[in-house]
């Protein structure tokens, strides 16, 4: 509507202006022609000086309602006679002036000599309003305006026309699209309306959705075929892990009551018959059950770590600083030969399970307490950092470290990478920690340095 | 003041007044001639001359003046540098008819009627138009009458006698004119 609006306006104008000059140019010659015809009848009259005759010529003006004034100077350049005969003397000019027609603000006057052959007799002038001019220009406002109106009328009807051809069907699809979309079912077809290039687009956009449709279902159905394979494999991996715990928990259990047995009865034995017995007899008891110990020490070990996979952890918000205090105060013994120092920053609250936890701490704690044994002063530093919407709490010992080396033994089951000569250990502790660990969602990983540190992290999940 | 000069005085100021009203009143009547004298060029823009009238395409339109001059000098002033049909005006004077021979115009400042008529039938076939300030001069015969009415000129034109001499005279003058016809006795 806009650029209709403006075209027509544009055009209207142009036409509007060229009329305009144009009416300007052919009224500025119509006076002119008056002027010819009145001066050509005058000449006599104003050679022989009668009065009457040229007022009556003057008076044939009348014919031509616009013009307002005329009159004739003699060859003195004075007036000789006027037109209307009420029109006032002093309007007009005093004397004739340059020949020609021109427009002045609100009329066309000019003067126009008056000869009758070579001679010049007198001078002409006449005046003219602008008022058809004026009136011309009220017509074409009034036309320009009308076609105005009536071509914004046939533009809104036909933009309305048009709508529902183009629009509309276009619409209509954008919406099926958004549909579609938003309810991703893309078995829906868009309707098609009409046989033109919105059709086409239309018959585009239900191919589309058909190619969309076939690719999802294909998506679809491998999913499932996807999840139908994990989930075969996952009972078949619990079945098996499900046996693999029965499996040590029973071995454990079931080895638990013999090894108890060998260790109590052997206990007795070297009390009650210890006079009995010289000293190599003793030195071999004592082997025996040393080793009785490590076993037992080993299936309870192997017994915790079964254990850890049998059931769900029941998480709850522990204070860590109050879990490791308890539980340095637990394990440390004053030794004076050693000098110990604990570093324990401030932790953050932890939503762990406060058995398991405790167990971890414990494991980790003896073990620094362990391998630092060596050193002339003991320097253990447990802190707590929160990085990435983790809490990674680690702890550092000032020990004999280990070889990165054999980081991936560090927490495999029965993996050692000291000596029983150097450090005692089972090898679980730590595969226990990590057990434990994972279970709670977190991870657990070290850094160590050999002979100078070792620092275990673990992170666990807010 | 002695008488002698008294009665100079007197006779020396009636002299003036004599002479103011002498002059004022030939100043009026150059102002007429004046007039009259524009007219008689006029009428040679207004009237078509046949072609015999003029002997050759450069040969003078002569203006002619029977009688008296009344004019002074203002005729020849109004005809300075003008033509007809690219024939240069020219003024000349004559005493008597018979020296009229190419004229187109010609001025008869002769009171005497039966002169007047006389002058007229004399003029006939010569294609000149007479014009006169002579009352009846039209009704004589004459072609051109100009008399004084209300401090205004007016024109008389015998259309009849301007036929017979194949003079045309332009219908805007005709306009202007009282036609009059000549009288039949």
């Amino acid at each position: 509507m806009l650029i209709c609006g403006i075209v027509v306006l544009t055009t209207c104008v142009i036409f509007f202006l060229y009329d305009y000059y144009s009416f300007r140019t052919s009224t500025r010659q119509k006076l002119a022609t008056y002027g010819q015809i009145i001066s050509n009848n005058s000449t006599a009259a104003l050679a022989f000086e009668s009065k009457e005759d040229a007022e009556e010529i003057l008076n044939a003006l009348k014919a031509e309602p616009h013009i307002i004034a005329a009159c004739i100077y003699d060859a003195k350049g004075n007036i000789f006679c006027s037109y209307p005969l009420a029109y006032s003397l002093n309007l007009l000019p005093v004397k004739p002036q340059a020949y020609g027609y021109h427009f002045t603000s609100s009329s066309l006057e000019g003067f126009q000599p008056i000869a009758q052959g070579t001679k010049q007799l007198g001078t002409l002038y006449l005046k003219s309003d602008l008022k058809a001019m004026y009136s011309l220009f009220k017509i074409y406002t009034i036309i320009i305006s009308l076609i105005l109106c009536f071509s914004f009328l046939l533009t809104f009807l036909l933009s309305k026309f048009l709508q529902r051809g183009i629009s509309t069907p276009i619409l209509a699809l954008a919406e099926t699209a958004k549909a579609i979309s938003e309810q991703k079912d893309y078995s829906v077809r868009a309707t098609k309306l009409s046989n033109d290039e919105v059709g086409s687009l239309t018959d585009a956009f239900n191919q589309m959705l058909t190619q969309i449709h076939e690719q999802t279902e294909m998506l679809n159905e491998f999913n499932q075929n996807l999840e139908q394979r994990v989930k075969d494999r996952t009972i078949e991996l619990e079945a098996a892990n499900k046996e693999l715990e029965s499996f040590s928990y029973s071995v454990s259990h079931d080895l638990r009551a013999p090894v108890r047995a060998i260790h109590s009865y052997t206990n007795v034995f070297l009390e009650d018959y210890a006079d009995k017995i010289d000293d190599e007899g003793k030195r071999l008891i004592n082997i025996v059950l040393k080793n009785g110990k490590k076993m037992g020490l080993l299936i309870d070990d192997l017994l915790a770590f079964s254990q850890l996979g049998r059931r769900e952890l029941i998480k709850t918000k522990v204070s860590m600083n109050d879990i490791v205090t308890n539980v340095w105060n637990d394990i440390y013994r004053t030794d004076e030969n050693r000098n110990i120092k604990l570093i324990l920053k401030e932790l953050p609250e932890a939503y762990a399970e406060k058995t398991t936890i405790q167990q971890v701490w414990v494991n980790l704690i003896s073990n620094a307490l362990k391998y630092t044994k060596n050193k002339p002063e003991t320097i253990i530093e447990v802190s707590a950092e929160e990085k990435n919407g983790e809490i990674i709490y680690s702890i550092k010992d000032n020990g004999s470290g280990f070889d990165m080396k054999y980081y991936n033994k560090l927490f495999g089951v029965f993996q050692r990478l000291h000596s029983q000569e150097e450090f005692e250990g089972t090898g679980v502790g730590l595969a226990i920690v990590e057990r434990i660990i994972s279970k709670h969602g977190g991870k657990i990983w070290a850094e160590s340095i050999v002979n100078e540190y070792a620092t275990f992290y673990f992170s666990l999940p807010y | 003041m002695p008488f002698l000069k008294k009665l100079t005085y007197i006779r020396f100021s009636f002299l003036l007044v004599f002479c103011n009203i002498f002059f004022a009143s030939a100043q009026i009547a150059t102002r007429e001639y004046q007039v009259k004298a524009a007219f008689l060029f006029n009428f040679t823009q207004f009237v078509e001359w046949p072609p015999q009238a003029f002997s050759t395409p450069q040969s003078p339109a002569v203006i002619g003046i029977l009688g008296k001059d009344p004019f002074g000098t203002y005729l020849e002033e109004t005809i300075t540098g003008e033509t007809i049909n690219k024939h240069p005006l020219t003024i000349q004077h004559f005493t008597d008819v018979d020296e009229v021979t190419n004229c187109e115009i010609l001025f008869i400042n002769i009171s005497d009627k039966n002169k007047l008529q006389l002058i007229i039938e004399k003029l006939k076939g010569k294609n000149i138009l007479t014009v006169s300030d002579v009352n009846g001069f039209a009704k004589f015969g004459g072609m051109v009458r100009l008399y004084t009415k209300d401090d205004k000129i007016n024109i008389q034109i015998n259309l009849e006698a301007t036929k017979e001499e194949n003079l045309v005279i332009s219908s805007k003058l005709l306009k202007l004119a009282e036609i009059i016809k000549t009288d039949k006795k």
